[in-house]
Parts: C-alpha cells; structure tokens; sequence
C-alpha cells in the first residue's frame, strides 16, 4: 500500500474537522471551476456541444475586456447569437460553479471577471476531443521527464507521477483490448485515437528508467508502470494485427476507402490478384442436374413460337380427305350428259315434251334440269314462260310451258372454258 | 511425413473439382470413377444410390445456381447431339460440333438467336467446369461430362422422351461466321 492511502485511512479515523471540509471545498472548488464550462446545470454536464461554444465566446470576451471584466449587457451583446434563455442558463451556471463571477463579492455587483481555471479545462477539453488523449500523452510524459529531471523533485512526487502514468496506460490497454474482441468496424472507428505509437512507448521506457536510475528505491512502482507500459504496447500491436488482418481477408470493402480499392484492382498484376486467394481452398459442391429438373426446364423454358393447341381429332381413325369434295366434275359431266340425252342434238326442247314420262322419273328429269340451268359452269338454260295446261288425264296432271335450250357461248350464263 | 495416396487423390478430387486420371489409376475409397476406357474422371459417392436430389425432399436448398433453367437447357441442348444414341447410357456419348448446341440451343429459345448462342456458350463453360461436359474450345468439340454418368438408368426415361422432341441440329441454314 502507497503512503498516499495510509493517510486516507489515518484521516477517516479522525472526526472531520472544519479545516477538512475547508481543504475538500478549495479542491472541489477548482473542479468546478474546471469543468463550468462543460457543465449543463451543477449537476450534470452538457447535452448540446453549442452549449460549451457560449462558454468558449464568454471567455475569449472576458480574456479581451481586460481587468475591468464584462457587465451583464456585455456579455449578452458578445453573445448575441445565442437565443437569451440559453444564454441565461450559461451564465447562472458558469457563475454558481465559479467560473464568471463578481469583481468584488459584494451584493448589486454589475461586473463580472472570469476565472482562469475554466480557461485551462477548456483548453484541456477541446484537445483532448482533437486526438483523444494521445497528445495528452505525450505532452505528460514530456513533463514527467522534465519533473524527474528537476532536483527539487521528491520521491514521494516521483511515485505519484509514476503510479498515474501506469494507471492511465493500463486504462488504456484495457480500452484498446477491448475494442480489439468488438466489432471490426468500431475498432477502425477509435483505434487510431488510442494505439500507441512507438515514439509514446520509447518516451515512457526512457522515464521509467530515468525514475529508477534516480530513486532505486522506488523499483515496485517502477516494475507496475513497466508492466502497464507492456501491456500496452502489446494491445496496440494486437488491434493494428486485428485491423491489417480483417482488411486483407475480409469481404467488407469499407475497411479501406473505395479508391483504394479500385486503385489496387487497376494497378495489381495478375499475380498479386490471385494472391488474394492464396490459401483458399474452395470445396464447394457442385451443381446437380436431375434429368426430370433438366426436362422441367426445357419445358418451362421460353419457346421460339408461343404454344398453340392442336386442333381436336376424333376419336375413331381417320381415314382423311375424301376424294370427291372441292370438285364437281362428276356432278357436271352426269348434268351434261343428261342434259345432252334430253336436247339430243337440238338447241331447244319444250319441257312438256320431256316430262311425258310417269312422274317419277319425270320429277328427277326436271330436277336434273334445273340443276343444270343453275350450274354457273353449264351452257343450259330452263325458262318458263306464262300459261297453265291442264291436262286431266295426263302426267303431270298440269304443266306450264316451258323450253330447256342451250345458250350460245357468249350469252351471260356461258362462262368461258366449259362451253363446247 | 507421408501422405496415404489414396488420401491425397481424394483431396485432389475436392479441391480441384473433376479431375481425371490414367483409366490405370486406382479409384480411392469414398469416390467413383467415370471412366471412358482410356481416363477415369473421379466423381463424389453418395450412400445408398442417392443423388443430391434428395435434397429437395428435404426441404434443403441446393448448391445455389444463376439461371439454372438456361444451364439446364444448355445441357439438354448439349446432350441432344452428344446422346445420338438414346438407347444407351449417356456416358460415355459421342462428341458433337459445339456450333451444333448453339443452334439447337438457339432454336430452343426465343429472342435474338445471336445472344441465345453467346449466353449458350457461356453455360457451355460453367457446365464443363463443373464436369458435366466436356468441353474441348480448340477443337470445338463437346461431349457428355463424366458427371452424367452419377444418373441413375431409372430416372433418365423422362430425358429420353425429352430429347426425342427436341429439334435436330439443321447444318445446312447455320452458316457460322
């Protein structure tokens, strides 16, 4: 245990004292006044990063008004961007953490100065969201080295400082480690705010030994603070490994920016793109066709003519086209002949000469022709003329005159090639 | 250290996809040989006679595939000119002109048949790279893959109907320029 402690444990024994709370209110006091700027009310910190720019505005006007401070109308003109009640809720808690207050402590007092102590945290502030402590780093590593150099520094002071610095590098390392087993993308994301740099490790072995050549006696602090260092140095090579790794092997092209990318596949020769795959063993099974999914596919496949429907068939044979339909030549040489045996060589007869027959085979007579007086094809004409004969005791029992002829080539009813 | 063959050539056989070997050579435990009389191409066995079709009975999704209707008539395509003789089994078949399966392929499908033949000629590639052809580019020549040898007698009847109805290569109106 650190004398440090000790103390602690000696002076809660005691019963506070009112010099006690008189030394913890100087120091929370200097918190406070650290911090003010960051403060949302005394009891929180801001929500709003435009919040602390007030404050930033608020300091760099007290810092040009000199030692005659701001009075209130002062500061709400240099503050004029901000709406008023945000302004009015900074000033009431810059002033009651103690960073803006009176010139004198005096009631009605229009003046206002500003403390300094705000002014170093928020400097403080503002670098350490620049680069996340790293430069903070430096910059304490670089001032420990100047301290341990001092010889009006202690012991005591020499452990301190040397305890603080293996805290905030195991605080570190943890961080880092913990990044190291997330997400790769959140890793990218911090770790080049928190990973060392071999310059920060250098300087903090060169204090460390410096430390121990100085106070040998002070080598347990020393072996902590080397182990923190270590211990570092051993996570920040871990993400970086991490990170180089995941960027090589893994298919998420945001690792690196998309030109970067591109640039290599323009510019890398064919052996540096198979390189890629080195390693890779690919045992992927092969595709499988079955015959039926290679027949489904055809048939669902589109095809050069749409599907159309065959015609329906019947069921019984068919024994095809039957040869005497589409033409009528049989029909008209039978209407020719009997047409001929009827004119036997005249080129008109009366009806009633042919129809002296019975009429059953009168009527098919005269249905011959009149078929063929209605053949376009055949050159025979039927025409009746007016009149009704009746015969009583012939067959048919009355008749109209009529002639059956045969029209000349060129009549109306001839047409062309079927003439004789 | 050393390495049992067998255990090697199986390897081999994962690793490289379809690869042949002397018609010679020993067939290693756990795979099957294709063999043509003069190489062996060696294949994966499955247990029990199953095919990866089985997959499908379970609900399991197969190896994924782009397009696999046009791979599959590609093939159908490939095996209408390769598998001349119906009868037979379709391994080892017979070689045919690839411009033959380009047309037949382009016959098949609609559209411009300039594209049908580009897009054919790259299923052609993808289906001899996974040995379901063999696909010979300088000598423009495509036969049956060993992998057509793994279908079972009784489930090709459906494919032989199949590419009984499937048009023949026309030579003659298919000049190739």
């Amino acid at each position: 245990m650190s004398p440090t402690s000790e103390t602690v444990v000696t002076a809660a024994d005691d019963a506070p004292s009112l010099d006690d709370a008189l030394v913890g209110e100087a120091v929370l006091g200097v918190y406070r006044q650290m911090f003010a700027a960051l403060a949302r009310d005394s009891g929180a910190v801001v929500d709003d990063p435009e919040l602390v720019d007030v404050a930033e505005t608020l300091l760099a006007a007290f810092a040009d008004a000199g030692e005659e401070g701001l009075t209130r109308e002062q500061m709400r003109y240099v503050c004029r961007r901000y709406p008023a009640e945000v302004f009015d809720n900074r000033l009431r808690v810059l002033k009651g953490l103690g960073a803006v207050r009176e010139v004198f402590p005096k009631p009605n007092q229009l003046r206002y100065r500003a403390s300094f102590t705000s002014v170093v945290g928020l400097m403080f502030v503002r670098r350490m969201m620049l680069d996340g402590g790293q430069s903070e780093m430096h910059r304490l590593l670089a001032l420990e080295q100047l301290n341990v150099a001092d010889p009006r520094m202690t012991a005591e002071q020499a452990r301190d400082g040397a305890e603080g610095l293996a805290r905030a590098f195991r605080l570190w390392s943890v961080e880092l480690i913990t990044l190291t087993n997330g997400t790769i993308e959140e890793l990218r994301e911090q770790a080049p705010k928190l990973w060392g740099t071999e310059e920060i490790l250098r300087r903090a072995e060169r204090l460390h030994g410096a430390i121990l050549r100085r106070w040998p006696e002070l080598d347990r602090t020393c072996t902590d603070l080397r182990a923190a260092i270590y211990a570092y140095g051993d996570a920040s090579r871990r993400a970086a490994a991490r990170l180089s790794d995941s960027a090589g092997t893994t298919r998420n092209l945001t690792l690196l920016p998309p030109e970067t990318w591109r640039t290599f596949a323009r510019t890398a020769s064919r052996e540096e793109l198979a390189a890629v795959l080195d390693g890779f063993v690919f045992d992927a099974p092969a595709p499988w066709h079955e015959p039926s999914t290679v027949v489904t596919a055809v048939e669902d496949g589109p095809r050069a003519t749409p599907p159309r429907p065959a015609p329906p068939r019947p069921s019984t044979p068919d024994p095809g086209l039957s040869g005497d339909t589409g033409s009528d030549a049989t029909a008209v040489e039978r209407l020719r002949a009997v047409a001929e045996q009827v004119l036997r060589g005249r080129d008109r007869v009366a009806v009633e000469d042919v129809l002296d027959q019975d009429w059953p085979a009168a009527r098919r007579v005269l249905a011959d022709l009149q078929s063929a007086h209605l053949h376009p094809g055949l050159p025979y004409r039927l025409t009746w003329s007016d009149g009704l004969a009746v015969r009583p005791g012939g067959s048919p029992t009355w008749i109209s005159p009529g002639v059956f002829e045969r029209t000349p080539p060129s009549g109306p009813r001839a047409n062309g090639g079927t003439a004789p | 250290m050393t390495v049992d063959p067998h255990v090697l050539a199986r390897a081999r056989a994962r690793v490289l996809g379809v690869v042949s070997a002397d018609a010679s050579a020993p067939v290693p435990s756990g795979l099957t040989g294709a063999s043509d009389g003069t190489r062996v191409w060696l294949l994966p066995q499955w247990p029990d006679g199953a095919t990866p079709a089985l997959l499908e009975e379970y609900d399991t999704a197969p190896m994924p595939l782009d397009r696999p209707g046009q791979q599959r008539r590609v093939l159908a395509a490939a095996l209408r000119c390769c598998w001349t003789k119906l009868d037979d089994a379709p391994w080892p078949g017979g070689e045919a002109p690839v411009i033959d399966v380009l047309e037949v392929y382009a016959g098949m499908s609609r559209g411009d048949a300039d594209l049908a033949r580009r897009w054919a000629t790259g299923e052609l590639r993808r289906l001899s790279d996974t040995g379901w052809l063999l696909l010979d580019e300088t000598a423009g020549t495509v036969r049956p893959g060993p992998r057509v040898a793994l279908w079972r007698e009784e489930s090709l009847a459906s494919l032989r109907d199949l590419l009984r109805r499937l048009p023949q290569p026309v030579r003659e109106d298919a000049p190739h320029e």
